[in-house]
């Protein structure tokens, strides 16, 4: 068997698909990229591998059921879900949780950001090729884990946000606790943002790679870190004030560079600013009642309206928005928009003339949360009518 | 550019313990109020099935008391909730809503496997037999 004739084809561009089983990613999410030669054209991002119809299953559930529920949205920003959702059910029935609640419920929200940054920046360095680096991160990860364990009873799934305060209440011997163990971690903080600043292997992947100009940003409406990286100020937890980020002070960290490694950096400030206001909370924290509601005495009847909040999660801006038609004990309507949607979806334009061995340093740069962004509905402004796009049509890429 | 100095940690860390925890034969630290196995304590129990209603797992599921059992006249209607430990997401919405707090609360977390994949043997030794 020889080869009698060879047909040369034109190669115009290679497509490659990374994902959605892919072993560097962790997560389904298909990234078609069209690459001429090593560099990348164009970028086709699809999604609905890991869609599970959250929302219609809220309101299929009672309104305390549903707590739970969009806790499960996603597992690593499980505390703001639950946070935001149960503020959207304090708006409709005009409950005042009391501060020394609010001090906590931020308690454990900024301990999930501690770990939750640390984790992508551990994965950051996995994917750069430093293993040595995630191990260690990872590993001092663990304190805010047990942390958080002191504080919920959870290592990761909090369950911690209840109508009217917080589940669980802390005494002198936890927060002491809590206190020792961030103590420890700052030092080990400020010292993996050094090895980020320093370290030549991570500074020679990360930085000047994928980079979004602030018009970018702004123009393809991104939130979180990955718009702070490149300038942009915006951040619910300083525009909203909500729960008692109004009293605890702190800093928003942007940088200006808007790389990967503009955004990596970012998170490393914002976790040190996380163990900053925790131990701020731990030392500020105000005894004027019982932060504990009794479950069992919670209003079970909503009235008929509608409520709107949002969040800083760790990857951005959270939204629900939660309406009751006052007849039986389920809502109406659960809408969550999260910020990885917007992250992903919108950023496409930003792999287009890198190499394709940056692709993943970027996708991971933006702190994809896959099972936080499935969901999509179409409303058109123009034509005032909206509809739903299904997985087939998602799938295909088409809008 | 400046290196940062790792060859200070990697020399601590050839000399100091590993921080794995070899984790079946040395068992792993857990708080003693974190959220493990709950079970009902019957004696308590009223049969009201207020947890299986707002068990947001739907993972609680009332069951009859078997007859060789002494039940507390509190219960008049003899069952019990019936966790199935597969389902369950541990959120402790049970022990919070149960009006008589019959729950019992532990820290236990090592749950895998095929006899304890129900609430019932922790149960039902919260009873005494007929009889004994």
């Amino acid at each position: 068997m020889g080869v009698t004739k060879i047909v040369e084809i034109p190669v115009v561009t290679t497509e490659v698909p990374v994902g959605p089983q892919h072993p560097a990613l962790h997560e389904p999410l298909l990234l078609k990229v069209y690459a001429e030669g090593e560099e990348v054209v164009k970028v086709e991002v699809n999604t609905g591998y890991n869609h599970r119809g959250v929302e219609k299953l809220c309101e299929r559930n009672t309104f305390y059921r549903d707590i739970f529920v969009v806790g499960r949205v996603c597992g690593i920003c499980n505390a703001v879900h639950a946070n935001c959702y149960v503020r959207a059910l304090e708006q409709l029935l005009d409950l005042h949780p009391n501060k020394r609640a609010q001090y906590l419920r931020v308690l454990a929200m900024e301990l999930e950001r501690v770990h939750s940054h640390m984790l992508i920046n551990a994965v950051m360095a996995e994917i750069v090729g430093f293993e040595t680096l995630f191990m260690q991160i990872m590993l001092d990860r663990e304190r805010v884990m047990k942390a958080k364990e002191i504080l919920t009873g959870g290592r990761v799934l909090a369950d911690y946000m209840m109508v009217g305060g917080v589940r669980r209440d802390i005494d002198e011997e936890k927060r002491q606790r809590i206190r020792e163990l961030l103590l420890k971690l700052k030092p080990r903080v400020e010292y993996y943002r050094k090895v980020f600043e320093e370290d030549e292997t991570i500074v020679k992947r990360l930085v000047g790679v994928g980079r979004i100009s602030y018009s970018e940003a702004t123009s393809h409406s991104l939130v979180g870190p990955t718009a702070r990286g490149s300038g942009v100020k915006i951040d619910s937890r300083v525009s909203d004030k909500y729960d008692a980020y109004g009293e605890i002070p702190f800093n928003l960290v942007t940088r200006s560079e808007g790389d990967s490694w503009a955004r990596m950096m970012v998170r490393w400030d914002e976790a040190l600013e996380s163990i900053e206001m925790n131990i701020y909370i731990l030392e500020h924290l105000p005894s004027d009642g019982n932060p504990v509601p009794d479950e069992r005495r919670l209003p079970r009847r909503f009235p008929p309206g509608e409520a709107y909040t949002r969040v800083e999660a760790q990857r951005g801006e959270l939204t629900y928005y939660v309406m009751s038609d006052g007849k039986g004990q389920n809502p109406y309507r659960v809408k969550i928009r999260t910020p990885s949607f917007n992250n992903i979806i919108n950023s496409a334009f930003m792999y287009i003339g890198y190499s394709l061995a940056d692709v993943p340093v970027m996708l991971t740069s933006l702190d994809p949360c896959i099972s936080c962004m499935e969901r999509v509905t179409v409303i058109d402004l123009e034509k005032n009518t909206r509809y739903r796009l299904d997985l087939k049509q998602l799938a295909g890429g088409k809008l | 550019m400046k290196r940062p100095r790792l060859l200070g940690l990697v020399l601590k860390n050839l000399v100091s313990k590993p921080a794995t925890i070899q984790y079946p034969r040395v068992k792993t630290p857990v708080e003693p109020d974190f959220r493990g196995v709950q079970y009902a304590d019957l004696g308590k129990c009223t049969g009201c099935s207020l947890c299986a209603i707002e068990c947001p797992a739907d993972a609680i599921k009332m069951t009859p008391i078997p007859p060789e059992y002494e039940v507390p006249k509190t219960n008049p209607r003899r069952i019990y909730p019936l966790i199935n430990y597969g389902k369950c997401v541990f959120c402790y919405r049970c022990v919070k809503v149960c009006p008589t707090n019959a729950y019992i609360a532990t820290n236990k977390y090592d749950i895998a496997g095929v006899s304890r994949l129900t609430s019932e043997a922790f149960s039902l030794t919260t009873l005494r037999r007929v009889g004994s």
